[in-house]
């Protein structure tokens, strides 16, 4: 057992902090300062927490007890969840109906944040419990943070419900592993089950289930995908790309650490469970993505297909697949972040903003905006030679080199359904007549939200582009998954 | 000098490039394109002169990085098969912007963006010498067609592009699985993983493998040709397509296919490719009899266009699975004179267009008594159509059933009833829209302007050319060929005295020695080419 060794957990650290320092920020009478004080803090912090984890790059280093592990894999997910954050802070920028919350509002992602990389850090059933808590309850509530909005009262009230099934289901198959194992460290978890199969171990299928249900729920992976769409949709467009980027990397990195990290040798025994959820996941998400009116709620089923990509390489089961899905969320979370983005941008001017038909003709009005969301559904959809096709070759060569080419057939042919829906907001933005309401021909908007919307579509291509120096992290964060 | 690189960049270069144009400044716009078309195409002259004819292998071969660990290279080159590719993608190309320029639709730096942005996937398609990069190619083309089409199209153009993206799209992802699956396959065999064409090639698969992994490619191949039945998004396309992007598809475009089965599908797989020779020739014949009669019975003269060429792909498509150095010869000839040809008949049915004020050939007759100029023209470019002796399309043609006709003369009496077809379309389309009475909504309108001219002319000429002196392109075509089909001649049961190149095959990894065995220790029938 390791002793304390603080420096572990700094990122978390400071990204608590600022929270608490956010929070305060909040209350301060000065409008000024409360409008613009707790986002500018938190970006400061976020900064510095990304400046830390990138120092912490390198060979594995525990701490507490064991229970944290600052390792490639811990750092490479710090830096998604505090991209996703940024990004979330500066396309937040403009809500300024949230002025009286804007404390909260950045308090809460940071918490959520922390909580993140707790579950990508943790060396402990406890501490990946811990981290899931943590950041779902932040989210619970920034999704009804716009107590004015029914809609987003909803939103929250049925992600409390749902998640916190998903929580129990989760913590009931972590105590079912500690009962057949007799310990919570990942460590000493591993080489107890080193060597051994599921048929001997009853207690062990029992807690493979549950986890994977559990954690499907977080993942919103099919067939517990149910609450997604309306949670998509209620929520604060903001919070929305947050949870559909960080939290969707939370609950991958969730299962990387336990299944691929731990679980490695029963790799047999859970492959099938976890193609099954992928599978379901492809289809079911595709289909309902063809027919959705409203873009959040499309973003959303295509989100849950998304899912279904990734546990493509976590059911592959080997280096290159855990390699695959660790780009490939790279990859989603710049693309994701610029199609939400456009989004946000449209709701910013009108008040249905994220119905599918109200961008038409948007591209031939907003050129800028209009690439920025073509580039981003291209990719999404898999064209090369953008990151999304990049990753989508990873995942499915992960998978036919663990002898499961069905798995990337079906992978594929959910490429194809997905081109249904994906091309159709191209066209609607490029292919029809501008509303007359759109008179004011620009660029792109200028500002925080501006510059986040271009970084990101800038992104998609860049991680194509410079695939060669990513994916050597990729595949030290892969390695460093399965050092025992 | 990264020749290569530089031609497949150079049209990429010139698309970014008009991003900075200011907005409206339109001659600025005219001369990025211009400039970045025509150098591309100086450039690919020069890589025409210093090609070596008589080598049968990858030359002027740029090999750098990309994201080696995925296998993903940057690896390009060309052989005695690409560069007329290359030259007729060029050429058209330029041609296209060049037109362009003339009369620019609105939103024209867009719409010349794109165009260069497609030159680039399709030059860059046909120079890859890696099977990833060939597939990052084949899809980044369809992005700028699908802009194309779907913003300066027709009033059916959104159905039009959804069918045609997803057409194509459902035959190049299961090419991605068979890329996939092929590089795996190949590295049990030789143990090591690669995605280069040229170390594939040699790979011997088993007979199983080979059939399902030539299938994969080939359903890809077959849609984008198009092959019958998978053409259904042709006429959509050809129709709801402004005319200068419907001559790139047709004239461009369609060789992607053919290509990637001379490239790719026959080579690397010569087993499947033989198991699969005679069904898919068939599927040719259908569609080769297929299109002929569409293109008869159709009164729209774009359709009948492209229903004929449907059916001259059909030819080029037999060509290739005859697995004969004629026959391919011929397909290549035949690849690069239908493109020429049909760019041109295209040009001539846009003028055609003009006239009628409409776009079937029920709205016009006798025109060649008001548009003389035309009526000239139309009548080189019709025979070359209908490929009469003396022309480009007969010398590909010729090779092509010559070819056929000594392995299975039954098959090349069916192709028969194209060339037959062909002159009665070809005829219909000629003397329907030519003579008669003057019948015309604005004959005048019909006489070929300066835009007509900057595309006819050299491309008459090109034809031409072809049609003297043909063996300047098929003789440079022969050691790069003869490579190619050897290994399916083989797999065929060919006589040796046809096949012209040795086959190299990579004995699989288990037979290969180890240090410290015997030297000569090979299993019998076994031999290493270096």
């Amino acid at each position: 057992m390791s002793d304390l060794n603080v420096v572990v957990a700094v990122p978390a650290l400071i990204t608590s902090g600022v929270a608490v320092a956010c929070l305060g920020i909040g209350m301060v009478p000065k409008r000024a300062v409360r409008r613009h004080g707790p986002s500018a803090l938190a970006l400061a912090g976020i900064v510095a927490a990304l400046a830390m984890s990138i120092a912490l790059w390198g060979e594995r280093q525990e701490g507490f007890g064991g229970g944290l592990r600052a390792d490639r894999f811990a750092m490479l997910l710090n830096v998604v969840f505090l991209v996703a954050a940024l990004a979330t802070i500066g396309l937040g920028w403009r809500g300024a109906e949230a002025v009286d919350r804007r404390g909260e509002y950045a308090a809460l992602i940071l918490i959520s944040v922390t909580g993140m990389m707790l579950v990508a850090a943790a060396g402990d059933l406890i501490t990946i419990f811990l981290g899931i808590e943590l950041f779902s309850v932040g989210l619970y509530v920034l999704c009804a943070l716009e107590v004015w909005r029914e809609r987003s009262l909803e939103s929250g009230l049925k992600y409390l419900i749902v998640g916190s099934i998903g929580s129990a289901i989760l913590l009931y198959g972590l105590t079912f592993l500690f009962g057949a194992v007799g310990s919570t460290d990942l460590g000493e978890i591993g080489r107890n089950l080193s060597e051994s199969s599921l048929t001997d171990r009853p207690l062990v299928i029992a807690a493979t289930v549950l986890i994977v249900i559990g954690l499907g729920y977080k993942a919103s992976a099919a067939p517990f995908h149910m609450w997604t769409p309306d949670v998509y949709e209620g929520a604060p467009t903001t919070i929305t790309t947050f949870m559909a980027t960080a939290t969707k990397a939370a609950a991958l990195a969730a299962f990387l650490r336990i299944f691929s990290g731990v679980m490695a040798d029963l790799l047999p025994d859970w492959q099938t469970a976890l193609a099954v959820l992928a599978v379901a996941s492809i289809v079911v998400g595709n289909l309902a993505a063809l027919v959705q009116k409203s873009l959040k709620r499309m973003l959303a089923y295509s989100s849950i297909a998304q899912a279904g990509y990734l546990l493509i390489g976590v059911t592959a089961g080997s280096i290159q697949g855990a390699e695959a899905t660790l780009y490939y969320l790279l990859a989603y979370m710049a693309m994701t972040l610029a199609a939400f983005a456009v989004v946000i941008i449209r709701e910013n001017e009108v008040p249905d903003g994220d119905r599918i038909a109200s961008f038409a003709g948007y591209g031939r009005a907003r050129p800028g905006v209009g690439a920025v969301m073509a580039i981003a559904m291209l990719s999404l959809a898999g064209f090369p030679p953008l990151s999304g096709f990049i990753g989508k070759f990873l995942l499915f060569g992960s998978a036919v080199e663990a002898h499961m080419t069905w798995l990337a057939i079906v992978g594929a042919v959910g490429s194809m359904i997905s081109l249904g829906y994906y091309l159709r907001v191209i066209a609607v933005m490029w292919m029809s007549e501008p509303e007359p309401a759109i008179l004011r021909r620009t660029l792109a908007p200028s500002g925080p939200v501006g510059l986040t919307t271009v970084t990101s579509a800038v992104a998609v291509v860049a991680l194509a582009v410079a695939a060669s120096p990513v994916l050597d992290a990729c595949r030290g964060a892969a390695e460093a998954l399965l050092v025992p | 000098m990264p020749w290569m690189t530089a031609i497949v960049l150079l049209p990429l270069a010139g698309a970014l490039s008009l991003l900075a144009v200011p907005a409206g400044n339109l001659l600025q716009a005219r001369i990025h394109a211009l400039l970045a078309a025509a150098g591309t195409a100086a450039l690919v002259i020069g890589a025409l002169v210093v090609f070596d004819r008589g080598d049968g292998g990858l030359q002027l071969v740029d090999d750098f990085g990309w994201a080696e660990k995925a296998g993903l290279s940057w690896s390009l080159g060309v052989d005695g098969l690409s560069i007329w590719l290359l030259a007729l993608t060029a050429g058209i190309f330029l041609l296209a912007v060049a037109a362009a320029c003339w009369r620019l639709p609105d939103r024209g730096a867009g719409y010349l963006g794109l165009i260069l942005a497609a030159e680039t996937g399709l030059l860059g398609l046909f120079a890859a010498g890696d099977l990833v990069l060939f597939y990052v190619f084949w899809e980044a083309m369809l992005i700028p067609f699908y802009f194309l089409i779907g913003i300066w199209g027709g009033p059916d153009r959104r159905a039009a592009t959804l069918k045609f993206v997803i057409y194509t799209m459902v035959g190049s992802l299961l090419m991605l699985v068979a890329i996939v699956a092929t590089a795996f396959a190949a590295q049990d065999v030789t143990g090591q993983l690669t995605f280069s064409i040229a170390e594939l090639r040699g790979v011997s698969f088993s007979d199983t493998q080979s059939t399902w992994l030539f299938l994969g490619f080939a359903i890809a191949f077959a849609i984008k040709l198009p092959m019958w039945p998978f053409h259904a998004w042709l006429p959509d396309a050809y129709r709801a397509a402004p005319l200068g992007v419907t001559v790139l598809l047709a004239a461009v475009m369609s060789k992607a296919g053919a290509y990637g089965f001379m490239r790719i599908g026959v080579p690397v797989f010569p087993e499947g490719a033989s198991h699969l020779a005679l069904p898919i020739a068939l599927l040719a014949i259908v569609g080769i009899v297929y299109g002929s009669l569409l293109a008869w019975r159709q009164t729209t003269m774009r359709l009948i266009v492209g229903y004929a060429s449907l059916a001259h792909l059909g030819f080029i498509l037999l060509g290739i699975m005859a697995f004969d150095l004629q026959a391919s010869q011929g397909a290549v000839l035949q690849m690069v004179s239908h493109g020429l040809v049909v760019a041109a008949i295209f040009v001539i049915v846009g003028a055609l267009s003009r006239g009628a004020e409409g776009e079937t050939i029920d709205e016009v007759s006798g025109l060649s008594a008001r548009a003389s100029g035309l009526a000239g023209v139309f009548l080189i470019v019709s025979m070359a159509f209908l490929a009469i002796p003396g022309s480009s399309n007969f010398v590909g043609e010729f090779f092509i059933l010559a070819g056929v006709f000594r392995h299975d003369p039954l098959l090349a009496g069916l192709a028969m009833l194209g060339v037959v077809y062909a002159a009665v379309y070809t005829l219909r389309l000629y003397q329907g829209t030519m003579w008669g009475p003057l019948r015309a909504r604005a004959a005048e309108r019909s006489r070929l302007t300066v835009r007509d001219a900057i595309v006819l002319g050299p491309v008459v000429a090109a034809m031409l050319f072809i049609a003297l002196w043909p063996a300047g392109i098929a003789g440079a075509t022969e050691a790069a060929l003869a490579r190619a089909v050897a290994p399916a001649q083989l797999a065929a049961g060919r006589p040796p005295e046809e096949i012209a190149a040795p086959v190299s095959q990579n004995p699989p990894a288990s037979h290969l020695p180890l240090p410290g065995d015997p030297i000569g220790a090979l299993p019998p029938g076994v031999e290493v080419t270096p």
